[in-house]
């Protein structure tokens, strides 16, 4: 149960859209991003009065993934709303980002009048059909009467819990009828009570576990940000002296600085991080979900390692892999438990873990990050991400599409706090960069907001330039522009013998990426060469008061590396093409 | 495999029907029955549900279910007596 503030607009008589908008503000919601039309109309009339931030966007799914990078940044729900049919459907890809990365949003749509629901109107989708299957809950609302409740539980669910996205669907009807506004003092849910304390068994059990353990390592997941919980990691990780690694949705819930840091693991991860998953004893699981993109072939996956797996959603616990301990609850609250309960067990027993910290720093400094400058002098792709991200500093916040350049993006930038690295990670949606920095600038407005983009993602969304330019949104964009879809290209020339089929875009002759950031009211800057890079960098950091794009024009065939392949094992992993770790000279 | 049958109250609302079997169809979990009908509570509704798995598969189908914000409680039927699922699995608790 959870109880509300009631606000002084309760038992006044209005139309269910002004119920709509007061639920709304009794909800705390500060901005929304939106685009009307027929079925949502009535309560657009409302929203003009209210004191509510609308940003009107160019496409609905800009404004779910900006309502997306906003409640990544901010911690809090973001909203966005659309209109029936077409207008709803184009929220669908945002909504299946956001279940898949656990991010809290509520999408508010307009239906057709209830009456006509069913007959195949104009305008007309099952959308609260079409979103059940990624949706964490959605709601019809066919009353007016039931407004103010529907809100209020798609805020409580969206926010509580392992968080996600809940869609409102309400038939145009119900905005139109005279009601009675009503907010729910409390929420009682009778099949929804997210357990957020956990049990001191499983605490005592995961501290007993980890003192016995001679090569334990931290496979710290996207619930250590989703939880606030990174101070309380720190904490753990000090007490403890064991490796971390952070996963792509994880990223800056650990300091990169940080000596025990390994990286990030998975398809794309670093040798070390791999590697000390592979080696591992234990995996002290936090907020993580044993993805494919981790794992790698899950039957070769961490074979000798037991496994304790926290995690406030119980369908996570033996998904994917068997836990030996799990420990369902908030990551805070287990964090926070656990710290007592493992200075106890290691005073009781501790093993040394001085042989295996020594043999993972021994990886992590033979094989760190890197890459080879293009032989022909043009620029390197990950170079520009990776001055990117020392020019601009570590209160950045970076967002990206998906692809190489979101790889290194990851790779290549240092990340030292939570919620300054946003993308898609469980989804993949392309295209996801430019409107989450959009959501993202509106959500931390005194922070430099960079998207890394590809050329490939950014045509796919760019029209939100037009929302950023027109709205003081300032943000800055730098298309990693190959001329490709980058990604693909790389498995086709790796597993499908360079036959680049639908993988060349041309975006070096069209469009002109500039010329098109000027049209949409940006600066538009060009990068070719490496002796132009940090002064473009520069000039892109000293320009506030407008977004700017700049065409960083990069070689076209680097690839990103480490890169364990699909469906192999993780002991498979390449650091080049066709080069495998010297593995006979590690003691591990 | 084996047979077993659970027990599920659910919100009486329209759609939870459509709510529980797609989880099952995208979840690639097959229902060999399924039977709808009311409770005393003309809020609460009750599925009989019947599936054919073993033990890692059906503990996921529990878990996934009861994620379902309309799943109210979840039950398992052993040889007519009701066994809550609750008690075998401590940690499954919501």
């Amino acid at each position: 149960m959870a109880t509300t503030h009631v606000p002084t607009a309760n038992g006044t008589v209005m139309n269910g859209a002004t119920s709509l908008v007061k639920s709304l503000e009794a909800a705390h919601v500060d901005v929304m991003f939106g685009l009307p039309g027929g079925a949502i109309l009535p309560a657009y009339d409302p929203i003009f009065d209210s004191t509510i931030r609308h940003i009107l966007v160019r496409h609905e799914q800009g404004a779910g993934h900006a309502a997306t990078g906003y409640a990544q940044v901010t911690g809090r729900a973001g909203v966005c709303i659309a209109t029936s049919g077409p207008g709803a459907t184009n929220l669908v890809t945002p909504l299946m980002d956001a279940g898949m990365d656990s991010v809290p949003l509520v999408a508010i749509t307009g239906q057709v009048p209830s009456a006509a629901i069913g007959t195949d109107a104009f305008q007309e989708a099952d959308i609260r059909g079409i979103t059940m299957p990624f949706t964490k809950h959605n709601f019809l609302v066919t009353k007016a009467d039931d407004i103010p409740r529907a809100i209020a539980e798609a805020f409580h669910i969206a926010t509580s819990g392992r968080p996600g996205p809940v869609l409102v669907d309400i038939a145009k009807d119900a905005l139109q009828t005279q009601t009675t506004f009503n907010w729910p003092a409390k929420i009682e849910l009778a099949g929804y009570n997210p357990k957020i304390v956990p049990d001191n068994q499983s605490i005592s059990d995961a501290a007993a576990l980890i003192a016995q353990s001679k090569k334990p390592v931290f496979y710290v997941g996207g619930g250590v940000i989703k939880a606030n919980a990174h101070k309380e990691l720190a904490q753990l990780v000090e007490l403890l002296g064991a490796p971390v690694v952070t996963t792509l949705m994880a990223r800056g819930a650990f300091p990169d600085s940080h000596p025990l840091h390994l990286g990030m693991p998975g398809m794309h991860g670093t040798v070390a991080a791999v590697t000390a998953l592979q080696k591992a004893d234990l995996l002290i699981t936090l907020g993580a979900r044993f993805d494919d993109r981790v794992t790698g072939k899950l039957s070769t996956f961490a074979v000798n390692a037991k496994v304790i797996h926290a995690d406030i959603d119980p369908a996570e616990i033996n998904k994917n892999k068997f836990a030996d301990v799990p420990v369902i609850g908030d990551l805070r609250e287990t964090i926070t438990a656990l710290i007592p309960a493992l200075k106890s067990a290691l005073a009781k027993n501790s093993q040394d873990l001085a042989p295996w910290n020594a043999s993972m720093q021994k990886l992590k400094s033979t094989y760190p990050l890197g890459y080879t400058l293009p032989d022909d002098g043009s620029l390197s792709p990950q170079a520009v991400i990776e001055r990117i991200g020392k020019i601009s500093g570590t209160e950045t916040i970076f967002t990206a599409g998906v692809g190489q350049h979101q790889m290194w993006a990851s790779q290549f930038i240092s990340y030292e706090h939570p919620r300054t690295w946003l993308n898609s990670g469980g989804a993949g949606t392309m295209g996801y960069g430019v409107p989450a920095a959009m959501g993202a600038k509106v959500g931390a407005p005194d922070s430099t907001v960079w998207a890394i983009d590809g050329d490939g993602c950014f045509q796919m969304t760019n029209q939100e330039l037009v929302t950023c330019a027109l709205n003081n949104i300032p943000i800055k964009v730098a298309i990693i522009n190959n001329e490709s879809l980058g990604m693909v290209r790389q498995w086709q020339t790796l597993f499908y013998e360079g036959r680049y089929s639908n993988t060349s875009l041309e975006s070096k002759r069209v469009p002109n990426f500039p010329m098109l950031a000027e049209a949409m009211g940006c600066v538009g800057l060009s990068c070719e060469r490496p002796e132009d890079l940090d002064a473009t960098i520069e000039k892109a950091m000293s320009i506030n008061d407008q977004p700017v794009v700049v065409d960083f024009r990069v070689h076209r065939d680097a690839m990103v590396w480490p890169m364990v392949a699909a469906g192999t094992s993780n002991d498979e992993i390449m650091i080049a093409r066709a080069t495998a770790p010297d593995w006979d000279s590690q003691e591990l | 495999m084996s047979i077993h049958t659970l027990e599920v109250l659910v919100e009486n609302e329209p759609g939870v029907l459509a709510r529980v079997s797609g989880l099952f169809a995208r979840r690639a979990y097959n229902i060999d029955t399924l039977v709808v009908g009311p409770t005393s509570n003309p809020e609460v509704s009750k599925m009989v549900i019947q599936v054919n798995l073993e033990g890692h598969s059906l503990e996921q189908v529990i878990a996934q279910l009861d994620k379902l914000i309309s799943v109210i409680s979840i039950e398992e039927l052993v040889e007519g007596a009701k066994k809550p699922v609750k008690d075998t699995q401590p940690d499954y608790q919501n």
